[in-house]
């Protein structure tokens, strides 16, 4: 069950310097601005690790269209956040603690009701029934599935291959992409999980089965396919049990 | 232990034979297995042509460590039974490498097939690890020390 | 279409059967285009972890061969592809192709794999079966030949990302299927087999229970490069399995799934995986093989089942396994079955491995639709038992496991057979299509100074991302003797092949070092390079900082340029020294010698003399046809005799073939392509030949019994003394007991006879043919009815011959109790020792080794087993060579074997032979061993360790030396190691050459001042 907590969640918003000017700016104590270019551009990695820091909930504030001072940040930042939330729930986190919000520069003028109210419905979700370890440790394993090269293709790529063609001349449909996605982002969260996980000691497949909450077989599948990567190899055999440790990824 | 001997990284020389050991070290290259870079390769067609001489040499000339690789006993040997005959001269060698005051171990005979890149990798690794603990060979140590 | 006959031959199938047959071809002067579906060669037997008997590494063998059929100059490798249409006739054919598209252009890409590394997208790894995962543009695997990636189409999402990093432009998505019309003259088909789909085997709950896997995904768990790293593991949950079960005849000897046969190899590669998986786990493992009969038929076999049970403990159980069903709690299986004392037993395994057994490959229906051939009732190709090798087409050809279910040896014998049988109808075109390469006169360098070309290699980023390339090249420009360095985005390119060229005249380069990836695959290319440009081609070394270094240290950069500078060092220390190499060369006699005027031996002469050379056939009977003339039925019906005079007609009418009768061989001497031998003719005099080969073919003898009364009571005989009576009508009997394995399997000859199951099955359906009612007790250890002849032992079994276990312990007794001849045995069924009282005993007597063969192999110098039956170079993959060079043997000398297998064999071994002798002169690998005579103390030390007899001793000046027979030389220089004078050694790799580049490799040289 969840506790609703009686002090206000911790609050970080990502803010387009576009979106409000100073004056706009009321902001409530529980909610820290930093402003950053574009939220378009910025890199999703670091959403997931202001979550690892002790964030409780993540503002992304971009300009709507046609407003974006980048021409289609904000598309680009629609799909991260997508991405984004998958990740999230993956990592026990509600979703709905990150929040893209696209205002009209010209007509939007009031920040702190939009701060305000998402800061409202985060401290409804109350705390993750997670522990905090727990939570760190996915938001780390998130943190590099995004960061890496293969979920940075896809995401790089969704606009190009869904809205206009791909290679091969056709158009991907939405919910097809979606589906691939889903799969994707699912392993390579798993897959950084086993790696942190086996960071620090080696393990066998079914301790790590049980951690993650998912089949033995489904660990060693991700395993092979790790080891083919160079992300993990056989440390040692404990009788009958191989335990496996990760290997430095750059 | 000398203050040096910490980041001591030893030089080791692999004699590989071209069909089995030499095709298993390229597997760990295509598989990306990593490994401490270590080792030098020389490629030899068969273990059977390593002379004890190739060794003396590389130990004489620093060498901290020499491998000899080839094919799997008995049957895999491209030539019949090359690799009989390395591990009869390398067995041989490592009883007077003693004489020498050089430590047998480091001169390291393994089989390794051309389908054993895991292997190969694991083999330089351990190889490393154990020269390390030895330190740096003893000739080369007697030389500085002139 | 061209007219007359074309000196071409297509070979549908890349596996290990299309690639001996199509190396063959092309070695003996025909073009080649081999076609398969897959995007590179190999077959299955690249899924292979180890093979039998000898647990060899497959890949290890295998890769040489997918390397020389990559790059022969007369094969072209169609992969990816499939037959569309055929016209035309024998001698003459057309074929369409259709290649499908790879989206990658073959003749860009390079293979670096880079594409593969970055592709975001996953798909099913088929080449693993499916125990893990490849990226969607991939390679089947690394040794893959040809080495082009291919994007799976299915899975593929057009992203661009491979494209975007392929530094070579390889990629094209808008690459379409296309169609290609290829002339030949004649067609092998070598489809192979595909396993079978074990999930229609439901009860054994394959596909449903995680830990029930198929034989052929345990070969790639076993595997040290498969998905689990050669560690066997549960894909349930990943733990070692502590209890395996190994469950035979799965699609096998089913009469439910209508495949009534025998698939031929799984007995003995379930035998090899329990004991490489023995081997594997570092704990206790216990393997269970749960068999019907142990049908370990083959040459060696039986010494090998042997082993496993007396050496590793492996526990055989004889029954056939009704169920498996899972815990499933732990993921443990359990496997319901009989025990062989009759009551049912449940037995927990933690892993359970289904021997699936071989059918015909999916599509084979289109494939014989569209060439035109029969396939038999299993979809198999079908063929006669004198006629192995053809289709109901002329001019088509069959090889391998599309014939009938066999293991690889028997495929690659095939294979070479289905290459004589081509061969003969092209014969007068042979060397018409083939390219013949010209290359400019070699220039002498031997008074020059060394000038040395340094090329390293970016490897587009696989070696310039980790390695510091620039830095590299600036390094070697400072090496002793190097007037030039420089580096390329890929040294392998066409472009790149140019300006070496262009930099060997530029710079009077006179030796060049390439520092790219491994000379295993990339050597020949650059020694032609080379060789184009009028060097020695061996004037070229190779320095390895890709696969040795780039890719294993590659979060290393500042090491991993500090290892490539090493090696570049010490290469081109090498390449100071490197000598220019002449491949040795010999005159051959186009004559073959031919031992033996059986079926084996006929038949070999046959072919050679087809192909227009002329033959010795030696026979020491008074008249030809060996064995065969004691074979007076067959159980697939035709009539041997009608076969063998047709045969030894053709034999003695033909021009080419000179018949020596009563004749003996006395003395061999030479070598390959030149032997000399004497004949000792029937009149007593000696005749001198001249040849180029020597074909074995000195058959096999039948085993007089010393056991069961045989001698002392007429009743009792051998098969082959009941075929005859039974032929001659003169053989009448109510009850018959036929015992089995008698000379074998025994302590004096371990190994099985092949050939007696098969014969005792034929008499006894002879004995109930002609008289229904006669009583038929076949005493049997295992009834090893391979292949289609499963479908007799069935038949035999439904019209009441009765098939009676016995063990070692409980060998049947014969006696002769005052005149009545009685067996008594041990009935394992109703448990209890029965007595019959027979009319006749037949002994199933085993095929023993000809006596003679000791003689002729130390003429030969060629090995004999344990048992004494022939040796051959490679138990698997050179079935009909010695290791002598140009000895080959076939038939019975080899093993005892069945007429077609016979046939087949000495098919294999003419073309063996023609590889040679359609050659005026041998050109031999330059590698070779040479004597600095001055040096040798002929202490013979080289001559004792030589393991292919390449070295005699001559006398020079007086004194004895050594000799290097180079046409016999490997070039591994295991001489030069022991030599006590170093007189003798090995070019290209002299002692001076290594000792350089060891001392080179530990310590910076003296930096040339230039």
């Amino acid at each position: 069950m969840k506790m609703e907590s009686s002090n206000p969640p911790k609050i970080v918003c990502f803010m387009c310097n576009w979106a409000f000017c100073e004056e706009e700016m009321r902001v409530p104590y529980n909610v820290n601005v930093i402003r950053v270019m574009c939220v378009g551009r910025m890199d999703p990695a670091l959403v997931l690790e202001t979550f690892a820091n002790g964030a409780e909930g993540v503002l992304l504030v971009g300009c709507k269209p046609p407003d974006c001072h980048f021409v289609d940040g904000n598309l680009h930042a629609e799909r991260a956040v997508k991405m984004l939330k998958k990740l999230l729930a993956l990592a026990g986190l509600e979703p709905e603690r990150l929040k893209l919000l696209l205002v009209s520069p010209l007509e939007d003028k009031d920040f702190s009701r939009h701060a305000k109210g998402f800061s409202e419905e985060v401290w409804k979700l109350g705390n993750s029934p997670l522990s905090k370890e727990e939570i760190v440790a996915n938001l780390i394993a998130a943190k590099e599935a995004a960061s890496a090269f293969r979920l940075r293709v896809l995401l790089g790529r969704e606009e190009e291959l869904t809205e206009f063609m791909n290679a091969y001349g056709e158009k991907i449909p939405e919910e097809e992409f979606d589906a691939l996605l889903d799969d994707i982002v699912r392993a390579e969260f798993i897959r950084y999980k086993i790696h942190y996980l086996t960071r620090t000691k080696p393990r066998s497949v079914k301790e790590l089965a049980q951690i993650l909450g998912i089949k033995p077989s489904a660990v060693l599948r991700h395993i092979t396919n790790m080891r083919r990567k160079g992300m993990i190899a056989l440390d040692h055999v404990e009788g009958y049990t191989p335990l496996y440790k990760a290997l430095e990824v750059r | 232990m000398r203050e040096s001997q910490k980041d001591f990284e030893p030089k080791i020389v692999g004699f590989l034979c071209n069909w089995c050991a030499y095709a298993g070290a390229d597997l760990a290259g295509v598989s990306r297995i990593q490994y401490p870079p270590n080792i030098r390769v020389i490629r030899v067609m068969c273990s059977g042509r390593i002379d004890p001489a190739f060794i003396l040499e590389a130990l004489k000339n620093g060498a901290d460590g020499v491998l000899v690789a080839g094919c799997h006993l008995p049957s895999d040997c491209h030539y019949l039974s090359g690799n009989f005959k390395a591990l009869r001269r390398v067995t041989l060698l490592k009883r007077v490498l003693k004489d020498f005051g050089i430590e047998p171990e480091r001169v390291r005979l393994e089989w390794v097939s051309a389908s054993e890149g895991d292997k190969f990798a694991a083999v330089v690794r351990d190889m490393v690890e154990q020269i390390k603990k030895l330190g740096p060979n003893p000739l080369k140590v007697m030389e500085e020390k002139k | 279409m061209a007219e007359g006959k074309v000196g071409a031959v297509l070979v549908v199938g890349g596996g290990v059967a299309g690639i001996q047959a199509a190396l063959d071809l092309a070695d003996s002067g025909f073009k080649v285009y081999m076609v398969d579906q897959s995007p590179s060669i190999g077959g299955v037997m690249a899924q292979l972890d180890k093979t039998f008997p000898t647990n060899d590494c497959s890949m290890c063998i295998l890769a040489p061969k997918l390397v020389a059929a990559g790059r022969h100059p007369n094969i072209s490798l169609i992969t990816n592809s499939e037959v569309l249409g055929l016209s035309g006739e024998a001698g003459n054919f057309e074929v369409k192709i259709r290649k499908r598209s790879r989206y990658i252009n073959e003749e860009k890409c390079n293979g670096c794999g880079l594409c593969a590394q970055k592709c975001p997208v996953e798909a099913i790894d088929t080449y693993n079966k499916g125990l893990t995962d490849r990226s969607a543009v991939y390679v089947e695997f690394p040794q893959a030949v040809p080495l082009r990636f291919k994007i799976d189409r299915e899975k593929c999402i057009g992203c661009r990302t491979c494209q975007e990093v392929c530094k070579a432009n390889a990629v094209e998505y808008d690459q379409k299927d296309s169609e290609i019309v290829l002339n030949v003259g004649a067609i092998i088909l070598a489809p192979g087999f595909e396993p079978f789909d074990a999930r229609l085997k439901s009860e054994y709950g394959y596909g449903r229970y995680a830990n029930v896997v198929t034989s052929i995904e345990f070969e790639r768990i076993l595997s040290a490069s498969g998905p689990y790293g050669g560690i066997v593991l549960r894909p349930s949950d990943g733990e070692i399995p502590r209890k395996i079960a190994f469950i035979q005849c799965v699609g096998s000897r089913d009469a439910q799934l209508g495949n009534n046969y025998c698939s031929a190899a799984c007995c003995m590669y379930s035998i090899k995986e329990a004991i490489i998986a023995k081997e594997h786990v570092p704990t206790k493992l216990d393997c269970t093989i749960f068999y019907m009969d142990i049908r370990a038929y083959g040459k060696e076999f039986d010494a090998y089942y042997k082993r496993a049970q007396e050496e590793y403990g492996i526990r055989f159980v004889r029954s056939r396994v009704a169920s498996i069903t899972e815990d499933p709690a732990t993921g443990n299986l359990l496997v319901h079955y009989v025990g062989e004392d009759e009551t049912p037993r449940i037995e927990e395994f933690d892993m359970v491995v289904l021997s699936t057994g071989m059918q015909s490959p999916k599509d084979v229906e289109k494939l014989a639709k569209t060439l035109g051939i029969k396939l038999n009732k299993y979809r198999f190709c079908e063929t006669k038992t004198f006629t192995p090798l053809e289709t109901s087409k002329p001019g088509v050809y069959v090889c391998g496991a599309f014939s009938s279910p066999k293991d690889i040896p028997e495929s690659v014998a095939q294979a070479s057979g289905a290459a004589a049988k081509a061969m003969a109808i092209i014969a007068p075109e042979r060397g018409k299509l083939i390219a013949v390469k010209e290359y400019p006169a070699e220039r002498d360098v031997s008074q020059e100074e060394p000038r040395i070309g340094v090329f390293i290699c970016h490897c587009g980023i696989n070696i310039g991302g980790i390695v510091r390339v620039p830095e590299v090249v600036e390094y070697a420009k400072k090496l002793p003797n190097v007037v030039y360095a420089e580096d390329n985005l890929y040294t392998c390119s066409d472009d790149t092949q140019k300006r070496i060229k262009e930099k060997i005249k530029e710079y009077n380069l006179n030796r060049v070092v390439v520092a790219s990836c491994t000379p295993r695959t990339h050597e020949p290319l650059f020694r032609e390079t080379v060789r184009e440009a009028g060097l020695n081609p061996y004037l070229f070394e190779m320095a390895n900082i890709r696969d040795q270094c780039s890719w294993v240290h590659m979060h290393e950069p500042d090491e991993a340029t500090e290892k490539a500078k090493d090696l570049v060092r010490s290469v081109v220390a090498k390449a100071r020294l490197l000598k220019p190499l002449k491949n040795p060369t010999v005159k051959v006699t186009p004559v073959g010698l031919v031992i033996g005027g059986g079926v084996s031996g006929m038949t070999a002469a046959l072919e050679l003399a087809n192909q227009g050379f002329e033959v010795h056939l030696v026979e020491r009977e008074k008249e030809l046809g060996g064995h065969l003339r004691k074979i007076y039925y067959l159980l697939e019906g035709e009539d041997p005799q009608k076969h063998l005079e047709r045969l030894v007609k053709a034999v003695m009418e033909n021009r080419l073939i000179h018949v020596y009768l009563g004749a003996e061989v006395v003395e061999v001497s030479g070598f390959v392509g030149n032997f000399k031998s004497k004949i000792r003719l029937s009149s007593g005099e000696e005749k001198e030949v001249e040849h180029g080969v020597v074909i074995v073919a000195t058959g096999a003898v039948e085993y007089k019994p010393k056991e069961y009364l045989y001698g002392e009571d007429p009743r009792v005989m051998t098969q082959h003394e009941l075929e005859e009576k039974i032929a001659k009508g003169e053989f009448k009997a109510k009850k018959v007991v036929m015992i089995q394995c008698v000379g074998a399997r025994n302590e004096e000859r371990p190994n099985c006879a092949r050939i007696c199951c098969g014969q005792a099955i034929k008499n006894a359906l002879k004995i109930k043919e002609q008289n229904p009612d006669a009583d038929v007790y076949v005493l049997y250890k295992d009834v090893r009815s391979y292949g289609f002849k499963e479908e007799y032992y069935r038949e035999a079994a439904a019209k009441g011959v009765i098939f009676i276990n016995y063990s070692d312990e409980r060998k049947p007794k014969v006696t002769n109790d005052g005149g009545k001849l009685k067996v008594a045995f041990y009935e394992p069924v109703l448990k209890q020792e029965v007595q019959l009282e027979p009319d006749y005993v037949i002994l199933s007597a085993a095929t023993i080794p000809n006596p003679d063969n000791k003689r002729i192999a130390e003429m030969l110098k060629v090995p004999l087993t344990k048992d004494g039956f022939f040796l051959e170079a490679h138990m698997k993959l050179r079935p009909v060579d010695f290791q002598t060079d140009g000895v080959f043997l076939c038939g019975m000398a080899h093993s005892p074997k069945f007429i077609d297998e016979s046939i087949s064999q000495a098919c294999a071994a003419a073309a063996r032979a023609a590889t040679i002798l359609s050659k005026k002169v041998l050109e031999m690998e330059g590698i070779v061993a040479s004597v600095d005579e001055d040096l040798c103390s002929g202490c013979r030390i080289c001559e004792f360790l030589c393991p292919y007899g390449a070295i005699e001793m001559k006398e020079r000046d007086g004194k004895i030396v050594a000799h290097v027979i180079e046409a016999l030389c490997k070039g591994c220089g295991v001489c030069g190691t022991a030599c006590p004078t170093k007189a003798i050694t090995l070019g290209h790799f002299t002692t001076e050459e290594i000792l350089a580049q060891v001392r080179a490799v530990l310590q910076e040289m003296e930096v040339a001042a230039k």
